[in-house]
């Protein structure tokens, strides 16, 4: 059992490996130039080239994967030669980062060719004063200084040369003298928690995500309960009375269900319940991401359409493997050793019936988060779903890598789930 | 004599004529009522779709009536928010998914459908590394099947997202996604046919001949799996409008100007208080057509494991 | 043992009376069987044989009420106990099932629910019939358990079906079936999945159990060998229809039916070879059950038939000697005056002579499979590679035109050793030469002419054929890929094969689901010989198929042989088909060659302890013959690590015959003793002393 499962997790983790490069590859190479996205269409090359370079974008491609997936402080550390941490803005929420001093946490940034240092004091201002730093000469004779400025970059900066940059501010670009030469925008990385900031809001994906992360795992978790106890009782009954009608109408109830593609059945729900019976309300106002805390009912629809699609393929999937079971010589000699039907069901076959679709649903689940994007783009739903769908419409190349990334951890997951349950059932591994 | 062949083992079989012999394998499908029902169904709009390509009763895009009105004589399921004709342009839907692809260049337009086309790569592509996994075995294996879990740990809907957020709409990038997202499971599939039937003797026989690798997994394998490898691409041809369906509703499917149900559902759904016929209509297509793939793929995946009995 | 629930103690306990089971169809319906009739008395074991399709289970699922959807009993009467069965209702019919009728069935393995515990699958055997609490139940269940010899039976209760072995699984069901002490115990084919020193053991119990619980016992078997150990009378079926009963010394004997009479000359005597005895298929096939012919449903097959059997079908009548004969002439059928009919003709056997010229060449020949481990270090690759030793030093030679046949238990290494020898495998170490070439490495090292030279025969006719292809196609692939033939005279090669194999020209264009298993294999033997090869290798091409159709094919190999002058090795687990079909036998055991050496003197004194106990196993189908009964103790040790010195030495019941008892066995490797005509014995015990055992079996004609 436990090459079984060893087995598993090496493969999930090759998987999520292999995952991570194609989706940073595929949007990598299929979104363009994002600063046409953030800066607008009318900006000027040249604004461009320089936000490029203030993004990291200059690196070669492989460099920015591995900041992406696991940070890169640890290579900002070895230019500005100190600690850099993280310390979590009180009004923002967001991380911001400092170099560490001897314990006291510092920026700097270049005013009039002069370094000026910041120390961060304990009630999270700064008190600037004039940096007491040696500059670095090299080979040609040119002095500069790696630090940290004020806009979360490990920068380099030149003496004498303040770059000039263009500079995103709410207003717009501005165009500001004593820039830094080179930029190592800072981050964690994707393993660490911190998946960049969105395109779209400037905020760091992190921070928007996990309340939509929250709310999609309560829809889908509540339609998994609805789903599973009716699935399971349907299947067996269709499978133990296969070939009678009611094997048969549950049968093409089911398949109807599941080939019926989610926007029609929601729009059907809608009109049933929101139009014509006027029982729930037909479009939903989700006012903030918590209003599902707050009133439940909104649930109503959408986890109705996501159990019609989801019930009727677990119930085929169960069903068949009832079936397949029922034939099987086992059965058989459960049955001619006089044992009441019931309890043949029961104990012998529910058991070994359960075996077979219990991978294949929890390998589904990724077809249920499928549903749960459509189901939130309809419904309005303030979750996963609806994120990575913006995300990508807008082309917020961040947010859909990190979304992509969290459905992609929870399909492996429940698919890790699976093989357990798998392997649990089935003596035939468990005691291999 | 064709004796030279050099795929099918040669020599021609003077058996009972090619049509009878097709008569037969499809006269299954009637043994069967629901095969027959989705056979139907899918006829049904594959003739509107034909019929749709020289005639249809208004021009699908003109916004020449009163808008949204519910059936009547004139028209008879009604115009949508645009006071398009709704016949019109439901029966021109069926030819992006299963008449015609429309190709970049110059609007040239290629024959059959985009759902269509898609799952013919999927099969390809799928049936290709299925083979070499499951024939060959050892390395191949764990390397495809990686790679193929990889994929198929996208949901699939994320996998379109991220492919049409990276490449942009069109009728090839759906055919892509397609594909794309349909090649991991006729793999599996193939796969698993391919470690079954290569235990049977005559792939021992024909490896104790020499033949090549290629040889027993195109000539000696897969036709051997082509029965569940019809009803599964059958039904992925369900799963394939689903999606595009889908993908319209979403407002990223086939480009204008032609209509396609999703879309048509989309852009209805805004204005649903109003007209719920522009809503219902395309979404009965679409069901139906699933529908009916799905029983015609199940009905007849009945019939044959009952003829191999 | 008290019975509970006795309750005519004098009438039989199961009497079977013009039975008709009829299987409804698309379009019609079927019978299944027909007119059955038979009766068993308490303490009897009745035997049922029949090839596969005649409707011998369909009598046991009629007894049970156990037809399916689509079946019913048509007509006639089951009685048990005195009481109608047919038409109970199913209540009533589940609380006779596993109390006073209990079943075994073929495979074990299946029979058993794989996800519950083999103690809580006998338990509830008497929880629900007897009402037992559970402690009670499980000490009655380990007691059952020790009594068909279990060993550590306690434990065993707490065990999953897929942790014991298959002989040991066929005890666990024949102990659930004895748990309530039933009238009757059905048995469908209960060793036909079992290797045959397994087989022999089981059937030992069989009978000692028969004798203790005075039980009736319906014994379903297609080998009449198995039947003969275990029946005292025998029911003979054919197309659905008891064509005779008999006690069983009187049918092996006496067979008065023109088909039992056929089934025996079929079946090879374990001894006798090719060129003293001739095997005589019985002609035609058995007619599927919606196209039996009228009159006698054999009439078409017989040698006796005349005009009134084709029209007036016979009733199974009682003759003077009590025997039961489904047959108008059965007494004017004297079968010593039997000839064969001319279009059976036996085959030519060719006497090559003994030639020295050796086609294959064998030495020391290895293969090992690596196999990984299940801890933590394997599977990051850092443990110890471990072996399978599936082939250890393998040596022989098999001369130009002659047959070696190699016999062994299932895991044997048997069937290793000829892919390594045909090249779907390459060997770890070793030599092997075929007419001087290397043929050590698989068939990517083999040059194309190599390729052609060597073929191979397979075992299952279902799957020896590609079903997409055509039979003409699938001939001509080989005679194409080679080019030993011109491509405008391929159509006439495999015409011409197809004759040889008696199938005709028609059979060019048929798929192969419209052939039966016999004329696949034929399809089989063509393709293997279509690139004209000059060794063919068999691996058990007879053992699916029915008894009559065996013999055509054995007889048809003999042909080939003869016609072509083919070396061959035949692989097979019966010991009389090996015996009767080579020239040299190797008898294989835990991958190793045990004796090897001309096939008489293999199946004579002096024998290896373990051929000893493999034809002691062999089921005879002559209840007069005494065979000396020895039984191998445990099961076959895992080819990972094979016991050291002699591998048989952990089973070996003749170590006892060496000083210390046999010590050495465990230390030190055998030495392979030889005698002048190149028998090799591979064990400790001297050839001198290995010839004092008694012979195994004895019959009136011979002694082996």
């Amino acid at each position: 059992m436990a090459r079984f499962i060893i087995r598993s997790l090496v493969s999930t983790v090759i998987t999520l490996f292999i995952v991570s490069i194609a989706l940073f590859l595929l949007l990598e190479a299929g979104s363009g130039d994002i600063t046409v996205k953030i800066l607008g269409v009318f900006s000027t090359p040249e604004q461009r080239a320089s936000y490029r370079n203030q993004l990291g974008l200059d690196d070669p491609v492989y460099l920015r994967y591995i900041d992406w997936l696991i940070g890169n402080e640890w290579r900002a550390e070895r230019q500005v030669g100190l600690d850099l941490v993280t310390v979590e803005d009180p009004v923002t929420g967001e991380d911001t980062w400092w170099a560490d001093v001897d314990g006291h946490l510092v920026r700097w940034s270049l005013e009039d060719g002069e370094l000026m240092q910041m120390a961060r004091q304990e009630d999270g201002s700064t008190v600037a004063s004039p940096a007491d730093v040696v500059w670095a000469v090299d080979e040609n004779g040119q002095e500069s200084f790696w630090g940290v400025d004020d806009k979360n970059n490990a920068v380099k900066w030149v003496r004498g040369e303040g770059a000039e940059v263009w500079v995103l501010t709410k207003a717009g670009m501005r165009k500001e003298g004593d820039g830094p030469q080179d930029y190592i925008p800072l981050r964690k990385g994707l393993l660490r928690g911190d998946a960049g900031k969105s395109l779209q809001y400037g905020r760091p994906v992190s921070l928007t995500l996990w309340p939509r992360v929250r709310n999609t795992l309560i829809l889908a978790g509540v339609a998994f309960l609805v789903v599973m106890p009716l699935a399971l009782v349907f299947g067996i009954i269709a499978g133990i009375n296969e070939g009678r009608p009611i094997d048969r109408f549950i049968s093409v109830t089911s398949l109807g269900a599941t080939a019926t593609p989610e926007f029609v059945t929601g729009i059907f729900l809608i009109m049933i319940f929101g139009i014509w019976l006027q029982w729930l309300p037909a479009v939903a106002i989700f006012t903030s991401p918590d209003a599902i805390l707050e009133n439940p009912l909104l649930l109503a629809l959408p986890v109705m359409t996501l159990t019609a699609v989801e019930l009727g393929y677990v119930i085929r999937m169960t069903r068949a493997s009832m079936v397949e079971v029922m034939g099987s010589p086992y059965i058989r000699t459960a049955i001619l050793k006089g044992m009441p039907y019931w309890r043949v069901v029961i104990r012998h076959a529910v058991r070994n019936a359960l075996m077979a679709p219990i991978t294949i649903i929890m390998l589904h689940v990724n077809w249920l988060i499928g549903g749960v994007v459509v189901v939130e783009a309809i419904f309005g739903y303030p979750g996963l779903g609806k994120y990575i769908y913006d995300a990508a419409i807008f082309g917020d190349v961040n947010a859909v890598e990190a979304a992509a990334m969290v459905t992609v951890i929870i399909a492996v997951m429940t698919r890790i789930i699976g093989d357990l349950a798998y392997t649990f059932l089935n003596p035939r591994i468990r005691y291999a | 004599m064709a004796v030279a062949q050099p795929t099918a083992g040669a020599v021609p079989s003077q058996g009972p004529s090619r049509w009878a012999k097709m008569w037969k394998s499809i006269s299954i499908v009637f043994e069967s009522r629901i095969a027959t029902v989705g056979m139907v169904l899918v006829l049904f709009w594959v003739i509107i779709g034909l019929i749709s390509l020289v005639w249809t009763p208004y021009p699908p895009n003109a916004p020449e009536f009163q808008q949204n009105l519910p059936p009547n004589t004139t028209n008879w399921l009604g115009t949508d928010h645009l006071g398009r004709d709704l016949l019109s342009r439901l029966m021109v839907g069926t030819q992006v998914i299963l008449l015609k692809t429309r190709l970049p260049w110059a609007g040239l337009v290629f024959p059959i459908g985009v759902a269509i086309w898609g799952v013919i790569g999927s099969v390809l592509v799928g049936a290709f590394l299925g083979l070499n996994a499951g024939y060959r075995g050892g390395w191949w294996d764990q390397v495809t099947m990686q790679f193929l879990d990889a994929l198929i740990a996208f949901p699939v809907i994320v996998l379109y997202l991220v492919v049409i957020a990276a490449l942009g709409q069109g009728d090839l990038v759906v055919i892509l996604a397609i594909t794309v997202t349909g090649a991991p499971g006729v793999a599996r599939l193939v796969r698993s046919l391919a470690l079954d039937i290569k235990t049977r003797d005559y792939i021992r026989a024909a490896e104790t001949r020499g033949e090549s690798p290629w040889y027993i997994m195109f000539v000696e394998i897969l036709p051997n799996a082509r029965g569940p490898l019809l009803v599964d691409s059958m039904l992925r041809v369900g799963y394939a409008i689903f999606a595009i369906g889908t993908l319209g509703f979403l407002g990223i499917g086939l480009p204008p100007p032609d209509p396609d149900w999703g879309t048509m559902v989309n852009e209805a759904r805004k204005n649903i208080f109003t007209n719920q016929w522009a809503v219902i209509w395309p979404s009965l297509a679409i069901a139906s057509l699933v529908i009916g793939l799905n029983l015609f793929a199940d009905g007849l995946r009945e019939e044959l494991t009952r003829y191999q009995k | 043992m008290t019975r509970t629930n006795g309750k005519v103690p004098g009438g039989p306990v199961l009497s079977v009376e013009d039975l008709a089971v009829a299987y409804k169809i698309r379009g019609g319906e079927i019978e299944a069987v027909q007119d059955v009739t038979f009766d068993i008395q308490r303490g009897e074991a009745h035997g049922i044989v029949g090839e596969s399709g005649c409707g011998k289970s369909t009598v046991t699922w009629a007894i049970l009420n156990f037809l399916g959807a689509n079946g019913y009993v048509k007509r006639g009467s089951i009685k048990f106990l005195g009481q109608e069965l047919v038409g109970r209702s199913g209540e009533e019919l589940r609380r006779l099932r596993g109390d006073q009728i209990a079943m075994v069935y073929q495979d074990p393995m299946q029979a058993l629910n794989p996800s519950m515990r083999l103690g809580d699958q006998m338990k509830e055997v008497l929880t629900v019939h007897r009402g037992l609490s559970d402690k009670e139940a499980e000490k009655r269940c380990i007691s059952m358990l020790e009594r068909v010899y279990m060993p550590d039976a306690a434990n065993v209760m707490h065990r999953f079906p897929h942790q014991i072995s298959g002989g040991q699984q066929q005890r666990v069901v024949i102990a659930m079936a004895l748990l309530n002490n039933p009238a009757l115990l059905i048995m469908d084919e209960p060793t036909t999945a079992l290797d045959v020193t397994v087989e022999a053991a089981v059937l030992d119990l069989i009978a000692e159990l028969r004798r203790d619980f005075d039980t009736g016992i319906l014994f379903i078997s297609h080998n009449l060998g198995v039947v003969a150990r275990v029946c005292n009378k025998v029911g003979v079926m054919y197309a659905g229809e008891m064509v005779e009963v008999a006690l069983t010394e009187d049918i092996y004997k006496d067979p008065q039916h023109p088909y039992t009479q056929g089934l025996i000359r079929c079946v090879p005597k374990l001894g006798s070879d090719k060129a003293s005895s001739t095997l005589y298929p019985i002609r035609g096939r058995v007619p599927p059950p919606n196209n039996r012919p009228p009159g006698c449903v054999y009439g078409p097959r017989c040698d006796y038939v005349r005009d009134h059997c084709r029209e007036v079908r016979p009733e199974l009548r009682t003759l003077p000697n009590s025997v039961q004969v489904r047959c108008h002439y059965a007494e004017e059928i004297d079968p010593s005056q039997w000839q064969p009919s001319e279009d059976i003709l036996p085959p030519k056997i060719r006497q090559n002579g003994d030639q020295e010229e050796y086609i294959i060449q064998v030495k020391d020949l290895k293969k090992y499979y690596e196999v990984q481990g299940s801890s933590l270090k394997d599977v990051i690759g850092m443990g110890e590679p471990r072996y399978v030793k599936a082939v250890e030093n393998a040596s022989f030679n098999v001369p130009k035109g002659k047959t070696l046949g190699i016999v062994g238990e299932s895991g044997c290494g048997k069937s290793t050793l000829i892919k390594t020898i045909i090249g779907l495998e390459d060997s770890t170490s070793g030599e092997a030469q075929f007419l001087g070439l290397d043929i050590t490495g698989d068939l990517t090292t083999r040059t194309e002419q190599l390729i052609q030279e060597l073929q191979m025969v397979f075992q299952n006719p279902d799957s020896t054929m590609n079903p997409s292809y055509t039979v003409g196609q699938q001939i001509a692939r080989p005679m194409l890929r080679f080019g030993t033939v011109p491509k405008n005279q391929v159509r006439e090669e495999v015409v011409k094969l197809l004759n040889l194999m008696r199938l005709g020209a028609n059979y060019f264009d048929r798929l192969p689901r419209q052939l039966s298993g016999g004329e696949k294999q034929r399809v089989g033997i063509a393709r293997a010989l279509a690139s004209r090869p000059d060794l063919v290798l068999c691996d058990e091409p007879v053992s699916a198929l029915d008894v009559s159709v065996q013999a055509a094919v054995l007889n048809l190999l003999l042909e080939v042989q003869a016609e072509y002058g083919t070396t061959m090795i035949f692989i097979a687990h019966d010991l009389s088909v090996v015996r009767f079909f080579s020239d040299y036998v190797a008898v294989m055991y835990l991958g190793q060659i045990m004796e090897i050496g001309p096939a008489d003197a293999i199946y004579a004194l002096p024998y290896h302890p373990y051929t000893e106990a493999l034809l002691s196993a062999v089921p005879i189908p002559d209840p007069s013959a005494k065979q000396k009964r020895i039984r191998l103790e445990g099961s076959v040790p895992s080819a990972i690590s094979p016991p050291s010195g002699c591998r048989f030495n952990t089973r070996c019941p003749r170590r006892h015959l060496l000083p210390d008892g046999g010590k050495i066995c465990e230390t030190e490797t055998p030495p392979w003793q030889e005698d002048e005509r190149g028998h090799r014995i591979f064990c400790h015990i001297p050839r001198e002393t290995l010839l004092t055992f008694e012979p195994v079996i004895q019959t009136k004609e011979r002694a082996v």
